[in-house]
């Protein structure tokens, strides 16, 4: 017993536990940084009004088929893109470089056959799109995205679940990271039934699931939830939203001159 | 499989948005009469819970490693309607906060992963654990409908890829939105899904299922009995899109000819030349004083017969045993 051991565990493969685990701490990491916002001219804007006209920009823009007012949007993207602190504005890229550079490779058959300009226009407009709407989600608390989804007639029975669903990514994004590291520590050496423990992962986190969703609902209903849930969409407009709504209404209108040929 | 932004044109997505419209009203009728209104918010769990079966990753043959969908394993457990809201607040979540799929192709997204997916998988599950009764026979009703779903959701996405070249083209012909047509798209998003995709969807749906059947038989779904008929009416809807092949030009990958191998590869491997050249009922799936169209839906009516004599066949004799 008070012999030294010397036991050198076998490789095993792991790369899949740490790449699940990866993924729920990117998206944990994510989430969490949602609590703490910046300062700056984009933070301030209404919900309401970045969303609304982000969705519209991302509209026309896929609409037009003139490289002028794609290129005026994507640089208009950028310039609002600047106004952001460097810390964001390297997260924002990081995340929009993958679909752009994925779709070149992509697309790489077809340019050599010879449809180079459409494949131009196609990376610049899925540029544009995923800059406008990872800026939106970066720096707007999403509770007040999803009361801003009030525009698009979504019922307020569905903005309740949205959070709920958001809260409880979270949470239950913990709880599967839990279990993730544990499977990782006790699989020391060679570990044959690591691949049913995934499984068997997922399948608590469904049970877990139910019982919390038990356990919400009765706490809710003991706190007086009857079924009926309104929000009230409470932002400020200021001068700021004034000034943005300037800016988004000159492109939609510069679409209407140039941007439909 | 998440389309993004400006893949499809937009006239595209706004159809697909205007098909969603009417599935997502009638499956919010539908949960609200099952789950009653009060307790809607429990569906934001279970859109968590589907929101994050995709984060996690399962070992690939070569070293790589690859995730689910989940959407069928959804459908099996929580029942098909709350799988199509579950999904769906899942979906709108990854493409607003995650940049995950496009706004604009949410419509389609959803119609795949959302609709697609959960209703023909769970079809599938109660279909097959029918004709094979059994602890068996409800093992391999969960595989095929993991497999068979997701193929069936990549294979509207190869189509919804493929016509973009065929419908959208500039004044020199040249394709506006994504370039590839049905002949390459089906392939490429079919072939991985079948390969590789389709069996992880499998895996997990098994292991799941069969882990909390083991752990908690009554959180299963029990819907009212199941009808056959949508069974059937997907089916039928195969069947009448089956034509959508001869959209596609030259034949379907693998399906090469001997004389066809020679064009591709540049001479004609040695078995192939003789011997096994077997001679099918209906060569080519096309008769003779039949239109093209015409003798693919008839190939197809008999592929349908032919294995559902031959499961019938099985099962009765599993019946006597």
């Amino acid at each position: 017993m008070f012999e030294k051991d010397e036991y050198i565990p076998k490789e095993d493969k792991v790369k899949f536990i740490d790449k699940s685990i990866l993924a729920f701490l990117n998206i944990l990491s994510v989430m969490k940084r949602k609590t703490s916002l910046g300062n700056g001219y984009v933070y301030s804007l209404n919900p309401v009004v970045k969303l609304g006209f982000t969705i519209l920009i991302i509209i026309f823009l896929s609409l037009s088929r003139n490289f002028l007012f794609i290129w005026t949007v994507n640089v208009y993207l950028f310039l609002l893109l600047a106004s952001l602190n460097g810390e964001k504005i390297k997260d924002i890229l990081k995340v929009s470089i993958i679909v752009p550079i994925f779709t070149l490779v992509i697309l790489i058959p077809s340019i050599l056959a010879g449809n180079k300009l459409n494949s131009m226009m196609m990376l610049s407009k899925i540029l544009g799109t995923i800059i406008a709407i990872n800026m939106v989600s970066y720096t707007t608390r999403w509770t007040h995205l999803t009361k801003a989804l009030k525009l698009m007639h979504i019922p307020d029975i569905f903005i309740l679940v949205f959070d709920i669903t958001l809260k409880y990514i979270y949470i239950l994004g913990e709880f599967s990271l839990e279990m993730l590291y544990a499977l990782k520590l006790r699989s020391v050496g060679v570990n044959n039934k690591k691949y049913g423990s995934i499984t068997g992962i997922i399948g608590s986190l469904f049970l877990k699931s139910k019982d919390m969703a038990e356990e919400m609902y009765s706490a809710m209903e003991c706190r007086g939830f009857s079924g009926e849930y309104s929000s009230n969409i409470k932002f400020k407009y200021t001068f700021k939203d004034f000034i943005y709504c300037i800016l988004n209404i000159l492109i939609i209108v510069l679409y209407f001159y140039i941007g439909r040929m | 499989m998440h389309i993004p932004d400006n893949y499809l044109s937009p006239s595209t997505c706004a159809a697909f948005g205007v098909v969603m419209i009417p599935v997502w009203k009638r499956t919010v009728a539908k949960v609200k009469k099952e789950i009653t209104k009060k307790k809607m918010p429990m569906l934001g769990i279970c859109s968590a819970f589907s929101f994050l079966i995709m984060m996690f990753n399962l070992p690939l043959p070569g070293g790589s490693t690859g995730h689910a969908v989940g959407a069928a394993l959804i459908a099996i457990l929580l029942g098909p309607y709350a799988a199509t809201i579950s999904v769906t607040i899942a979906l709108v979540i990854q493409a607003l906060f995650f940049s995950d799929g496009g706004i604009l192709a949410i419509g389609a997204n959803c119609f795949n992963m959302a609709f697609v997916m959960p209703f023909s998988a769970y079809y599938i599950y109660n279909f097959t654990r029918k004709m094979f009764r059994g602890k068996k026979g409800e093992k391999v009703a969960v595989l095929l409908a993991g497999y068979i779903s997701l193929n069936l959701a990549a294979f509207c996405a190869a189509i919804e890829f493929g016509i973009q070249p065929i419908l959208f083209k500039d004044a020199t012909g040249a394709a506006m939105y994504c370039p590839y047509g049905l002949s390459a798209a089906i392939p490429s998003m079919v072939g991985s899904h079948l390969l590789v995709a389709g069996l992880i969807e499998a895996f997990v749906t098994l292991g799941v299922y069969s882990y909390v059947k083991k752990v908690d038989p009554n959180f299963i779904y029990q819907g009212s009995e199941v009808k056959s008929k949508p069974m059937y009416g997907l089916l039928i809807g195969m069947i009448v899109l089956c034509p959508i092949g001869l959209l596609a030009t030259g034949t379907a990958w693998g399906e090469w000819a001997p004389e066809e191998v020679k064009d591709l590869v540049g001479f004609i491997p040695k078995g192939m030349e003789k011997g096994f050249n077997f001679n099918s009922i209906m060569p080519d799936y096309s008769m003779a004083g039949l239109s093209e169209a015409a003798s693919y839906i008839i190939s197809a009516l008999a592929g349908v017969a032919i294995i559902l004599i031959i499961f019938k066949i099985l099962n009765s004799r599993r019946n006597r045993v």
